[in-house]
């Protein structure tokens, strides 16, 4: 990394670049630039590693060898198939430029543009995302904290009710919720985005029904975001209870919550850090629950499309996927530089 | 230091129950019938007496199918855990014992890596090996390739301080050859290390393999049994027909057996946590 930003032409801006909050984002932009070529040149190489090929599949069962044959040497023709590895890779990049991803192959979005089908999805993604990663982070960390300062049984029950949740497997969780909630006492809907045979519009009644549908996906993936806060913050505050600085404010006979408000935010740092691996692990938890519940998001769409060997569809959704990690991360550490008072203010560190 | 581990009883506990499972996996596949064996005449059956777990849709003994899945779970958790701990020893040991140019590139790589979402990743990657059908030696190597990383980092900041410890600079001025001072002067120090990185990979492998066999791009079920392919309810595997949500027989015992070794592989790893890592040492 350090040679990279040793060549002139970075020298050159980066000297341009005083303040050293803008220096640390100029250079996290540069490192998440270049994840993402390497991400976007994953993706386009993995599907064509894969066995199967997408045409073969188009191609109807009945179809005479003949025809076959032709078919065949259309559908590659017309997807671009037909060229060279090196050739394709070009192909890719110029059109990801001007922001076309392809035609869909799989048999439910057949010759459907892929961008439309995948900016579908991602809003019924973002919806899980999001609310579990902030809301996750506040609860788990309140109750971490509190965990910390609480003693005696509550504290240990406490301590390992959090284990006990952010060890255990998710997908279980989702299904013992499922088998609780929907198929024993039928309070929420089993599957699906929607209710069968409704169609979704802009309106309240089908914003109700994809809400039924969005209660057991969202507990799912929140209470298992929150265990794992919660068990990293309570660790986190009683070693931060622990240290130099709270003993001697306790000498100097300061109020325990006052104590307690500046172990927390010394304490909170570096939760912000597992931010990044959080969001990370959240993305892959959120495709499989988007699968166990039918849930109409891109996990599911991701799923279908590698089954399907779908090239265009696999790039589509995990472009889309890649893209909201690699954003998500840079938000992040911009928002651990503002926290930091080393990288804001630019003094000490 | 291994006399004070077995002080500690969040380790001393979290062992006991980790090698219980471990013998419930191996002793149990022994004694019990063939997991792959259909009888069509008790299929889904709740448990009774004579199937303690009841039978799966098409009549196979569930309890038999746990032992041996438990067996063949933690098979693939060795042996995935095994492949992250030595490319992460690899990667986060060589760079910056060398330094200079090997360590940027090696820190620049698992920082490359680590922002990738691994899940999303070991999907496509899986398909690849042909997920459904692959063996189980590949499953849990394409596992261990993806899931080092963070072990890395934990292995490269060791060796950092190490590195600047007197007793290496006395074995590289006394003319060791580097392999030896590897061997001799800087393994035994890390071996603690290195086993924390081992149990908390094979934890982590042991969940993700469990994720993948059950939307179908695991080991191929048809061979092997695993805690994950027990878990196929959703059918989302092409190969996989959805099992009825009212079959609780069939998915709380390998979700239970799961969450209780995970549990267990978290509190041994917290205790040695504790003994190892001398700023929270209280025994």
């Amino acid at each position: 990394m350090k040679r990279i930003f040793a060549h002139p032409f970075f020298r050159s801006v980066y000297k341009k670049v005083t303040h050293p909050f803008f220096k640390f984002i100029f250079k996290k932009a540069i490192f998440y630039l270049i994840v993402a070529f390497i991400a976007l040149t994953f993706i386009f190489l993995i599907p064509r590693l894969m066995p199967g090929n997408p045409i073969d599949q188009m191609i109807p069962p009945g179809t005479t060898d003949v025809g076959r044959l032709r078919l065949r040497a259309e559908l590659s023709a017309y997807f671009g198939l037909n060229k060279t590895l090196p050739e394709q890779y070009i192909d890719f990049w110029s059109h990801l430029l001007k922001g076309n991803l392809g035609l869909g192959m799989m048999r439910q979005y057949n010759f459907m543009p892929v961008a439309k089908v995948v900016m579908e999805k991602l809003p019924y993604t973002i919806a899980l995302v999001v609310p579990v990663l902030f809301i996750g982070f506040f609860i788990g960390n309140w109750i971490g904290a509190r965990a910390a300062y609480t003693k005696g049984k509550l504290s240990e029950a406490g301590y390992f009710t959090s284990i006990f949740v952010s060890q255990m497997p998710f997908y279980w969780f989702a299904m013992v919720l499922l088998f609780l909630l929907a198929v024993n006492f039928k309070i929420f809907p089993t599957h699906g985005t929607f209710s069968p045979r409704f169609i979704p519009g802009l309106d309240l009644t089908s914003f109700l029904d994809a809400g039924r549908h969005y209660v057991l996906p969202f507990l799912t993936l929140l209470i298992i975001t929150t265990g794992g806060w919660a068990s990293g913050m309570r660790s986190m505050t009683l070693y931060e209870l622990d240290s130099g600085y709270i003993l001697y404010g306790r000498q100097l006979g300061f109020r325990n919550k006052k104590l307690l408000s500046y172990a927390k935010r010394n304490a909170i740092l570096p939760q912000f850090t597992g931010l990044n691996i959080n969001l990370n692990n959240l993305i892959g938890m959120t495709m499989i629950i988007e699968m166990v519940f039918q849930w109409n998001g891109l996990g599911l769409l991701a799923l279908q499309a590698v089954q399907a060997r779908d090239y265009f569809m696999i790039l589509g959704t995990f472009l889309v996927t890649m893209v909201v990690v690699i954003i998500g991360n840079f938000l992040v550490d911009i928002a651990y530089a503002f926290l930091d008072p080393r990288i804001r203010t630019g003094r000490g560190g | 230091m291994f006399d004070l581990l077995v002080r500690s009883r969040k380790f001393i506990i979290g062992t006991a129950v980790v090698l219980t499972i471990v013998f419930f996996g191996i002793i149990g596949s022994m004694l019990t019938r063939d997991p792959l064996q259909t009888n069509a005449y008790h299929a889904a059956e709740p448990p009774s007496s004579e199937f303690i777990l009841g039978t799966g849709d098409l009549g196979e003994d569930l309890f038999a199918q746990l032992c041996a899945g438990t067996r063949n779970s933690l098979l693939i958790g060795a042996l995935a855990g095994g492949f992250a701990t030595l490319v992460a020893v690899l990667v986060g040991g060589i760079g910056p014992y060398k330094g200079g140019l090997m360590d940027e590139i090696s820190n620049a790589f698992t920082s490359v890596v680590m922002v990738f979402p691994m899940l999303p990743l070991l999907i496509l990657l899986s398909a690849i090996i042909g997920g459904g059908r692959a063996s189980m030696f590949l499953v849990a190597a394409l596992i261990g390739l993806t899931t080092w990383p963070w072990a890395a980092r934990c292995i490269r900041s060791q060796v950092l301080t190490l590195k600047e410890r007197g007793f290496i600079d006395v074995a590289r001025m006394s003319g060791m050859k580097d392999r030896k001072i590897v061997i001799t002067e800087i393994m035994p120090n890390m071996l603690a290390y290195i086993i924390v990185v081992f149990v908390v990979s094979l934890s982590i492998a042991v969940l993700t393999e469990a994720g993948l066999s059950m939307i179908g791009l695991g080991p191929d079920p048809s061979s092997n049994v695993t805690l994950g392919t027990m878990l196929d309810f959703i059918g989302a595997g092409s190969t996989q027909v959805a099992l009825p949500w009212t079959m609780w027989w069939a998915f709380i015992p390998p979700g239970l057996i799961l969450t209780i070794f995970l549990v267990a592989v978290f509190i041994m790893h917290s205790g040695m946590d504790e003994v190892f890592n001398p700023r929270l040492r209280s025994v």
